[in-house]
C-alpha cells in the first residue's frame, strides 16, 4: 500500500521545550485521523508543521511523495476559529483558495456552488458572514478548505467553539460530506469521543515532551449514526484512551491552575 | 404614540401570572422589533425635543434678559439675518469659496495622508523617518501658523487650503498606518494557509481591513477641516464664512455673526451624517 502522506522523525523545539519529538506517522489514501492529547501535547503544532504553517525542527512531512516545504494548495486547512473575511460574502469567502491559486472560471464557480449545497448553506451564498450562526460560520470554514480539491484535510478543533448540541450535529454532517468524496483528514480535537466517532485510527499525544503514545485502530462499521455513541464497543474505546491520557491531563489542569 | 408605546413597555412589569410569562415569551420574537422601534422613536423626539427647548430658552433670554443686541442674537433674529444674506447672494458667495477651500484642502490632505500612511505601514524605514514628524505636528497647534500662511501665500483661497490640508492629514496618515498595521494574525494566517503571496495578503486581508479605520480618520478630519478653513479666514480674507464672521465682529452685528456661525454649525452636521451614511454603504460589517 503506498501512502498519502509520510512523517518521519519530526521534531519541534520552542527554545527549551521539546514540544514534539520524534513523531513517526503512515497514513493511507482516504484515512481519516484524528490526533488527542492533553493540552500541550503538541497536537496543533503537529497539524501546522503539516500545513507548512511552521517549521519543523528536524524531520520530514511527505505529501504524495513531497516533501512538504511551506503551505500550498494541496492541503486544505480548517481553522478552530472560522477566519471567515467579514466584507465577503458567503460564496466570495468560500472561493478564496481558487482566487490565491489564480483560478476562478466557471467550473471553479460551480464546484464551490455544489459545496456550498453539500455543507448545508445552499441559499445562502449571498450572506456575510455577520448573519449567519456558528455552526454556519464552521459550515464555510469547511467548504473553503474543501473549495480547493485538497489532497488531505487539516482540521484543528474546528467544532471546539461551538455548543454541544450543535457540535453533534457537526459530526454527523462531517461524516456525511466524507463518506461522499473520503478525503484524508487529519482532526486534531480535544474530545475523545469525537475523535472514536469520526475516526479510522486515532493517533493519541502524550506531553513534555509532545510523542506519540499509542495508535488506536477504530474498527467500527461505517456508516455510523450518533447512536453508536451509546454501544458498549464505542464506550470501550473512549475508556481506553481516556486511561492512556488521563494522568497526562490531571497533570496539565493542575500546572494551568497554578 | 408616544404614550401607546409607553404603556406596551411596561406590560411585562406589571404582569405576574405564571401562564402570562408564558404568553409573553412566545410573543417575544414578534414584539421586540416593535418596542425596539418604539424606542428609538423615542429617543427621536428626545433629541428633537432637547434643541427645540434650547432654543425656547435661548430666546427668552435674548429677548428678556440680556436685551442688549451687542451682546447676544436671538434665534428669530438669527434666522432673519440668514434669510437676508441669502437674498442678496452675499452668503452663497462666503459659502462658496469656504467650501471650495475646504473640498480643495481635504481632498489633497486625504490622498496624501492615505499615501504617507501606507509607505508608514509597508516600510520601517519610512516609519522610522517619518513618525516623530507626524506625532510633533499632528500635536502642534498648526492652526497657529495660519498667519504665516497667508504672508506666503497671500490671503487668496491657497493659504486656507494649506492650513485645512495640515489639520486634515494627520489623522487620516495615523488611521490609516494603524489600520494596516492592526490586520488580523488569523485572517493572514488563514491566506498563508491557501499559500497567498505577500501581495496577494496586502489587497485581500490588509487593505479591505483598514478601510474602516481610514474612514474614521477622514471623519475626525471634517472636524478638523472646517475649523481651519474659518480660522484661517479669520486671519484674513476676502471672503468666506470666517471673514462673514470677523466682519460682522468688527461691525457689532450679531445676528450676521451668528448666521455664520449656525450655516458652518450645519455644514459640520451635515457632512458627518453624510459620511456616516456613506460608512454604513462601504463597510456594513463594522455596524450592528
Amino acid at each position: 500500500m503506498i501512502s498519502k502522506l509520510e512523517i518521519s522523525g519530526l521534531s519541534k523545539v520552542f527554545g527549551d521545550l521539546q514540544a514534539l519529538q520524534a513523531i513517526e506517522l503512515s497514513v493511507a489514501r482516504g484515512e481519516f485521523i484524528s490526533v488527542v492529547g492533553p493540552s500541550g501535547c503538541g497536537k496543533t503544532t503537529f497539524l501546522r508543521i503539516v500545513a507548512g504553517l511552521e517549521p519543523a525542527s528536524a524531520g520530514e512531512v511527505v505529501l504524495d511523495g513531497r516533501a512538504v516545504r511551506g503551505p500550498g494548495g494541496d492541503r486544505g486547512f480548517v481553522f478552530q476559529t472560522d477566519n471567515l473575511l467579514p466584507w465577503r460574502t458567503v460564496f466570495a469567502n468560500a472561493i478564496i483558495g481558487r482566487e490565491i491559486a489564480g483560478r476562478v472560471g466557471p467550473a471553479e464557480r460551480q464546484r464551490t456552488l455544489e459545496l456550498l449545497k453539500l455543507v448545508g448553506l445552499e441559499g445562502f451564498e449571498n450572506y456575510h458572514p455577520r448573519q449567519l450562526s456558528g455552526g454556519m460560520r464552521q459550515r464555510v470554514n469547511l467548504a473553503r478548505a474543501l473549495a480547493i480539491d485538497p489532497e488531505i484535510l487539516l482540521m484543528d478543533e474546528p467544532f471546539s467553539s461551538l455548543d454541544a448540541q450543535t457540535r453533534e450535529i457537526m459530526q454527523t454532517e462531517l461524516m456525511r460530506i466524507w463518506e461522499e468524496g473520503r478525503k484524508t483528514v487529519l482532526f486534531v480535537t480535544h474530545q475523545i469521543d469525537e475523535a472514536v466517532f469520526l475516526s479510522d485510527r486515532v493517533l493519541v499525544f502524550a506531553r513534555r515532551p509532545g510523542r506519540l503514545l499509542e495508535s488506536v485502530a477504530i474498527a467500527l462499521p461505517r456508516p455510523r449514526a450518533l447512536a453508536i455513541k451509546r454501544t458498549a464497543e464505542f464506550v470501550r474505546y473512549v475508556d481506553h484512551i481516556w486511561r492512556l491520557i488521563e494522568d497526562d491531563v490531571r497533570l496539565s489542569v493542575i500546572e494551568e491552575k497554578l | 404614540m408616544q404614550e401607546s408605546s409607553r404603556a406596551e413597555l411596561a406590560v411585562p412589569a406589571v404582569e405576574g401570572e405564571r401562564s402570562e410569562r408564558v404568553a409573553q415569551a412566545a410573543q417575544r420574537p414578534v414584539a421586540r422589533p416593535r418596542d425596539a422601534q418604539a424606542a428609538r422613536s423615542r429617543l427621536y423626539f428626545a433629541g428633537i425635543l432637547s434643541v427645540a427647548a434650547g432654543l425656547l430658552l435661548w430666546e427668552v433670554i435674548s429677548r428678556f434678559l440680556v436685551t442688549n443686541a451687542l451682546f447676544l442674537a436671538a434665534p428669530s433674529q438669527i434666522f432673519a439675518a440668514i434669510v437676508a444674506l441669502a437674498k442678496t447672494g452675499e452668503l452663497w458667495r462666503h459659502l462658496s469659496i469656504s467650501a471650495i477651500e475646504f473640498a480643495l484642502g481635504y481632498l489633497i490632505a486625504s490622498i496624501l495622508g492615505v499615501i504617507i500612511g501606507f509607505a508608514m505601514a509597508e516600510s520601517a524605514m519610512m516609519k522610522r523617518m517619518l513618525q516623530p514628524w507626524i506625532s510633533g505636528l499632528y500635536a502642534t497647534p498648526t492652526i497657529a501658523l495660519a498667519p504665516l500662511f497667508i504672508l506666503w501665500l497671500g490671503i487668496g483661497i491657497w493659504s486656507k487650503v494649506l492650513v485645512v490640508v495640515f489639520l486634515v492629514l494627520f489623522p487620516v496618515t495615523i488611521n490609516t498606518e494603524a489600520g494596516l498595521r492592526t490586520t488580523s494574525e488569523r485572517l493572514i494566517e488563514m491566506l498563508r494557509s491557501f499559500g497567498a503571496t505577500p501581495r496577494q495578503i496586502f489587497f485581500k486581508v490588509s487593505l479591505p481591513s483598514a478601510v474602516p479605520f481610514i474612514l474614521a480618520g477622514l471623519k475626525l478630519g471634517i472636524g478638523r477641516g472646517l475649523i481651519g478653513v474659518v480660522v484661517a479666514e479669520l486671519f484674513g480674507a476676502r471672503a468666506g464664512l470666517g471673514q462673514l464672521i470677523s466682519q460682522s465682529a468688527d461691525s457689532f452685528n450679531m445676528p450676521n455673526l451668528f448666521a455664520g456661525v449656525v450655516v458652518l454649525a450645519a455644514a459640520g452636521i451635515i457632512l458627518t451624517a453624510g459620511f456616516g451614511w456613506l460608512e454604513g454603504r462601504l463597510v456594513p460589517w463594522t455596524k450592528d
